[in-house]
């Protein structure tokens, strides 16, 4: 008897109960979660400056984000696998160099430089891959090593002065924009990057071996898994994005900078964890890094807008932090 | 028995979200009492242990403890009335030495308020030998095999002047001669009037030591023998509502060799192995804990590298470096510690069951085709009767016999020709036991070899065609079905190569605990 009458009344509002359950559902979903926030932030800045909404600040903006972004999705790959790369603020800074360096100082033309740059970026990645497999070592530590001497080579190779005088070419895809002067071309580039990350990670069986590889090495070693080549492989999507990264910012700075990227590596992981990112391993997506890309970028550019004393931002992003991971530890003791 | 209970439960009911763990249930043990605490998993045993210990709280019901009415809110509160539990998994720090565990948060002191060392380890060394435990007090935890800190954990509980120590499968990870000094050890706390509670998955060994059992079922009692009337029959009847046929091994035509090792050495410790497994036959790895044979199967598999010898499969030399190589020529391994081993817990059914296979199941660009994956492990699913929700299922909270098949279902996708099985019924209930028993005859029968390393006799006895014994990294044995004797596997797994006079008491010992 109790169980008809409670049937008969779900189908009665049925409609409305599957609609809340939904949204319920929705609300469970940390990427989600985190949108909404960063929607309430853009209301709360178009309200108190009109300007923060208008084209030519959301063109600063999603570059910004996208920026950002493509050096996250990187640094996203190794967090994955439970492991993380601190060296992505230094290669920054040693991508923009490089690609300078080989571009105006050795005259190449641009897409030999970048390639060439990248590839260097590539055998840097290798390089950490081999030492995190081979010994079975913390990324947290060879990637240390590399975040002080890349810096130190930069000084050396520069001598501590800035690259000046790149090609408009190469300006292009820090400054330029596409379809009718509305799209950052960092944006595209971001969104080409994104795409192959979320391609890989979700459909391919590389992806999901690295999933796995980040929730049980053992077991998945076991299931007959090349691991060592899915974490080398990730150690190396990190550095090259990073690298990606720094060649943009130079082009956008209009020099290759020694010091660049300096602590855009602390940036970087904070917007994957703030995407739902575990440092734990095997879990997160290629959606919630974007997510938290755009929230620190929204942060930031508000703070700018609202005149808000640039001291301050620190200490600000470092609060949204602590939010964030005390309600994401207090979902998961929940659940478990 | 008209004695008072020292430990009375009563109409105890505890509810967690969706499923009533307990439903008003009565408990009781008397003073200086081994009581077998019975059922398959998910019966309810463990939240009852856990509701005493402190850890979970009940819903309704009393509980009497040495006639007062106690509630306990902590494990600590628990601990302070004389309740102690052995987990499972147990719970020492690895990095501190023997007395710091023993003595953690209580340790003796120097006037100057430093700790005093001399006395603690003097302490904790008297504590375990009163328990007959010869165990230095600086050594470390992580130095002590998995009997020796399990004495640690019971000498601290004495030292908290426990009167009842609740024992959750203490003898899973033992070999047979440590169960035989834990059970020596169970015997004196009894002769000093404390009263443990013991859980167990094998019956063997519950007949040996306890007094009485307590059988659950399903969150209730279903009925209390004293060990005299309760017979391994009774009790499986009990269990699981049923007659449940254990071992239904059948017969198979044994074909050519599938896996030959030949005079096979590592740096693991194996030595000089020559060993066959043909087409649809299981051979039986029989042993102790260490004796060497899960280190055979990370050879055979490709984890740990060879020395020496060489591996055959399908009567062709191979070699295999890696896990990669062994998947690759057919082998799989349902290894001991399906956890740590087998299953990627965080992810679902379906990308644990089709893991060893991705790889195959992917187009040119390494697109996974959903569908197939879909359609496989959903074959799976059905084939072993895995019971869960859904291919979405996080695999983390299925049961251990469903875990364990997720495993079987990994392996079996790949077709493999020969499947190791370590352990491959250890922690699953009585029920999951005989469908993986089952499953394994069928397989055996399909013309798969299956190489099954097992601590449990009956297992062993029940399901080879042939038995191997292993012992200190050597083959010691072996045995066709028709010839099985416990009595003589027994002695082939102690031969030991030093043979002192404490080895052989123990063997002998051990014998005549078999004999009985």
């Amino acid at each position: 008897m109790n169980n008809t009458a409670t049937k008969s009344g779900q189908e009665i509002d049925s409609i409305p109960v599957r609609l809340l359950e939904t949204i319920k559902g929705l609300f469970r979903v940390p990427e989600f979660v985190m949108f909404l926030v960063v929607v309430i932030l853009f209301i709360i800045g178009a309200v108190m400056n009109p300007r923060f909404a208008g084209i030519e600040n959301q063109k600063i903006l999603t570059r910004d984000a996208a920026i950002l972004a493509i050096a996250a999705i990187g640094v996203g790959f190794t967090i994955i696998t439970a492991g993380i790369d601190l060296s992505i603020g230094s290669i920054v800074g040693f991508g923009g160099v490089f690609a300078a360096l080989f571009v105006v100082r050795l005259g190449m033309p641009i897409w030999l430089g970048i390639t060439l740059t990248l590839a260097m970026g590539a055998l840097i990645g290798t390089f950490h891959g081999w030492y995190v497999t081979r010994f079975n070592m913390h990324g947290f530590l060879v990637t240390l090593v590399t975040l002080g001497v890349a810096r130190g080579v930069l000084l050396v190779v520069t001598n501590a002065t800035p690259i000046t005088g790149v090609p408009d070419g190469f300006k292009f895809l820090g400054q330029g924009y596409l379809f009718f002067d509305l799209i950052p071309v960092p944006v595209i580039i971001c969104a080409i990057v994104a795409g192959l990350a979320y391609y890989l990670l979700q459909f391919t069986y590389i992806g999901r071996q690295i999933y796995a590889a980040g929730g049980n090495i053992e077991a998945t070693r076991l299931s007959g898994v090349n691991v060592n080549a899915r974490i080398m492989l990730c150690y190396i999507i990190s550095v090259v994005c990073a690298t990606l990264v720094g060649i943009i910012q130079a082009g956008r700075l209009s020099l290759g900078h020694p010091g660049a990227g300096e602590g855009f590596e602390l940036l970087a992981i904070t917007a994957c964890i703030l995407g739902g990112l575990s440092l734990m391993g095997g879990q997160g997506s290629v959606i919630g890094i974007l997510v938290g890309s755009l929230l620190i970028a929204v942060l930031q550019n508000e703070m700018v807008m609202l005149n808000i004393n640039p001291f301050w931002h620190k200490i600000v992003i470092g609060a949204v932090l602590l939010i964030a991971i005390t309600f994401d530890y207090a979902r998961r003791r929940r659940r478990s | 028995m008209e004695k008072q209970p020292l430990l009375k439960i009563e109409q105890v009911s505890k509810y967690f979200p969706g499923v009533q763990a307990l439903d008003s249930v009565d408990f009781e043990v008397y003073s200086g009492e081994i009581l077998g605490f019975l059922g398959e998993n998910g019966a309810g045993k463990s939240t009852l242990i856990k509701i005493l210990s402190g850890i979970h709280l009940k819903n309704e019901g009393t509980i009497w403890f040495d006639g007062q009415q106690i509630n306990p809110q902590t494990p600590h509160e628990s601990q302070k009335l004389g309740i102690s539990t052995i987990h499972q998994e147990l719970a020492l720090v690895p990095y501190l030495t023997v007395a710091e565990n023993i003595f953690l948060n209580r340790e003796p002191r120097h006037i100057l308020g430093l700790v005093d060392f001399k006395r603690m380890n003097r302490e904790a060394e008297a504590l375990l030998r009163d328990l007959g435990a010869d165990i230095s007090g600086h050594k470390l935890i992580q130095d002590l095999n998995v009997a020796a800190q399990q004495m640690v954990e019971i000498a601290k509980a004495i030292s908290y002047n426990a009167r009842l120590i609740l024992m959750d499968e203490p003898t899973s990870a033992l070999s047979s001669k440590e169960v035989t000094a834990l059970f020596a050890l169970m015997q004196r706390l009894k002769e000093r009037n404390v009263s443990v509670v013991f859980v167990s998955h094998r019956l063997d060994e519950i007949r040996q030591i306890v007094d009485r059992v307590i059988i659950m079922r399903d969150g209730r009692r279903v009925g209390a023998l004293p060990i005299a009337e309760a017979t391994e029959q009774k009790i499986i009847r009990m269990m699981v509502g049923r007659d449940v046929g254990l071992f239904p091994k059948e017969e198979a035509n044994i074909g050519p060799p599938v896996l030959e090792l030949r005079n096979l050495a590592a740096q693991n410790g194996t030595k000089g192995i020559n060993l066959t497994v043909r087409k649809g036959e299981i051979v039986g790895l029989a042993g102790l804990v260490g004796a060497g044979r899960t280190e055979l199967a990370r050879l055979i598999c490709g984890v740990d590298s060879l020395a020496e010898g060489k591996i055959l499969i399908d009567e062709k030399h191979v070699k295999i470096k890696s896990p990669t190589d062994a998947v690759r020529y057919g082998i799989g391994w349902v290894p001991e510690d399906r956890k740590l081993h087998g299953l990627i817990l965080g992810m679902d059914v379906q990308e644990n069951a089709t893991m060893a296979i991705l790889h195959r199941i992917s187009n040119i660009l390494g697109a996974i085709n959903g569908k197939e994956a879909k359609e496989i492990s959903a074959h799976y699913v059905e084939a072993l009767s895995i019971v869960t929700p859904g291919l979405h299922q996080t695999v983390r909270n299925l049961s251990g016999g469903n875990q364990q098949k997720v495993v079987l279902a990994k392996w079996l996708s790949t077709k493999p020709k020969l499947l190791i099985m370590d352990e491959p019924t250890r922690g699953i209930d009585i029920g999951a036991k005989a469908e993986v028993h089952g499953l394994m005859s069928r397989l055996a029968q399909q013309g798969m070899g299956i190489l099954m390393i097992s601590s449990e006799m009956p297992e062993i006895i029940g399901m080879s065609d042939r038995v191997i014994v292993m012992c200190q990294g050597r083959i010691t044995g072996e045995f066709a079905r028709g010839d099985f004797n416990q009595e003589e596997i027994m002695r082939c797994a102690t031969q030991f190569l030093t043979v002192d006079g404490e080895t052989m008491a123990e063997a002998e010992a051990m014998d005549t605990l078999e004999e009985n």
